[in-house]
């Protein structure tokens, strides 16, 4: 990974990521900053980055880093929590009924992957698939479901349906920008974590093994060399 | 460019702009004008128009209060001055008054700005000498307004209808 990567690419990354999950654009647009729930599930979320490799933490910080590199890496990974707590925000409904079922989804979703142990790859695909769902299910289920319609049988199933919920399960309908924020906001923390200085695959890590065995290079140094190809 | 230069660039960057999304999270601007108006207050170098605001002054004085407040939301697009925001709220008051009914709404809206004025006064003390006026400070403005809004067994004295406006 190279220096600017770290110091420059990633925290900008993450921030924005963090920006544009913060805004709701409504009558009065506002900054809504990560629920403290949304921050738990977020450090979950990143610990189950590092134990699939996606994240090699000790490529960001270690007593063999300088103070200013151990800063940088600091940032990163700070940025990585805030961005990835806003970004289960951004995916998680705003009220009601979809609002606990969003949370409770998403934190025995993160039980279970981090259970499961996957590696670098397979977290990367779970996670595509898994914000990508979160934000099918809000921003086209839902708000369908929560738009009462321009026609009088649909306004008058939306009523029945609100009723019968209690509304416990119709939401606000967000303003139409709030999709694609919401979805950039998704891609750019995705590009993010894929960004990030990774362990070495499974397989090589045997040589790695070896090799300080052998009185080899020390392990980051190692990593390094080899994640540089293609980092 | 040499690492140190990139890290401490990058960290600088970082900094300066997880400060900012900080700032937005407290402050919640509105608009562009709000935002630029608020970082450069930040730095010392927000300015007000002084030519909509002595628009808005002679508007004010004129009784003209909707077109005063246009001129005075001119000078100040990003409610940054206290005075101009104290003059905002005595607009409202002077609108809302009435000599049987106070409009609750103006009050309120009154309220808020004369909040916001007292906010940004420097350690909350806001002064403005103006002759036309019977109120000078934001304490008796704010207590004015807050009054307008209660409801109270003295609004159905009559001598009320003797009462004369600030």
């Amino acid at each position: 990974m190279t220096v600017a990567r770290e110091a420059v690419v990633l925290p900008c990354v993450f921030l924005t990521v963090l920006l544009l999950g913060a805004l709701r654009i409504a009558d009065a647009t506002v900054l809504v900053p990560p629920s403290p729930f949304a921050l738990v599930l977020g450090a979950l979320l990143l610990r189950v980055v590092v134990q699939s490799g996606a994240l090699a933490p000790e490529r960001l910080m270690s007593s063999s880093r300088s103070g200013l590199a151990n800063l940088n890496g600091a940032v990163v990974l700070a940025a990585l929590w805030a961005s990835a707590a806003q970004t289960i925000a951004v995916l998680i409904p705003a009220s009601g009924l979809p609002q606990l079922a969003g949370n409770v989804f998403f934190f025995i979703l993160l039980l279970n992957t981090a259970a499961a142990a996957p590696d670098r790859r397979q977290l990367l695909r779970s996670l595509g698939v898994t914000l990508g769902a979160a934000f099918v299910l809000k921003f086209v289920v839902l708000h369908q479901l929560s738009a009462p319609g321009a026609g009088p049988l649909k306004r008058a199933l939306h009523t029945i349906l609100d009723g019968v919920t209690l509304g416990a399960l119709i939401q606000e309908v967000p303003h139409p920008v709030m999709a694609y924020l919401a979805l950039v906001a998704v891609g750019l923390f995705l590009v993010g974590v894929l960004l990030l200085p990774h362990a070495l695959p499974r397989q090589a890590r045997p040589h790695l093994a070896l090799a300080v065995e052998r009185g080899g290079p020390d392990p980051p140094a190692v990593i390094s060399a080899t994640t540089d190809v293609d980092g | 460019m040499p690492e140190t230069t990139t890290r401490v660039l990058g960290l600088a960057l970082s900094v300066a702009y997880a400060a900012f999304i900080g700032w937005l999270f407290v402050r919640q601007p509105q608009t562009i004008a709000q935002i630029t108006g608020g970082l450069s207050s930040a730095i010392g170098a927000y300015k007000v128009d002084e030519q909509a605001l002595a628009d808005g002054l002679a508007f004010f004085r004129n009784d003209q209060f909707v077109e005063a407040r246009m001129a005075l939301a001119r000078a100040d697009p990003a409610l940054r001055d206290a005075r101009t925001q104290f003059y905002v709220a005595y607009s409202y008051y002077r609108q809302g008054w009435g000599r049987l009914s106070h409009d609750d709404r103006l009050y309120a809206e009154g309220l808020i700005a004369i909040d916001r004025a007292m906010t940004l006064a420097t350690s909350g003390r806001l002064v403005v000498t103006d002759s036309d006026l019977k109120m000078h400070t934001a304490e008796e403005l704010k207590a004015e307004l807050e009054a307008g809004l209660r409801r109270e067994p003295s609004d159905l004295n009559p001598m009320r209808l003797f009462e004369v406006r600030k």
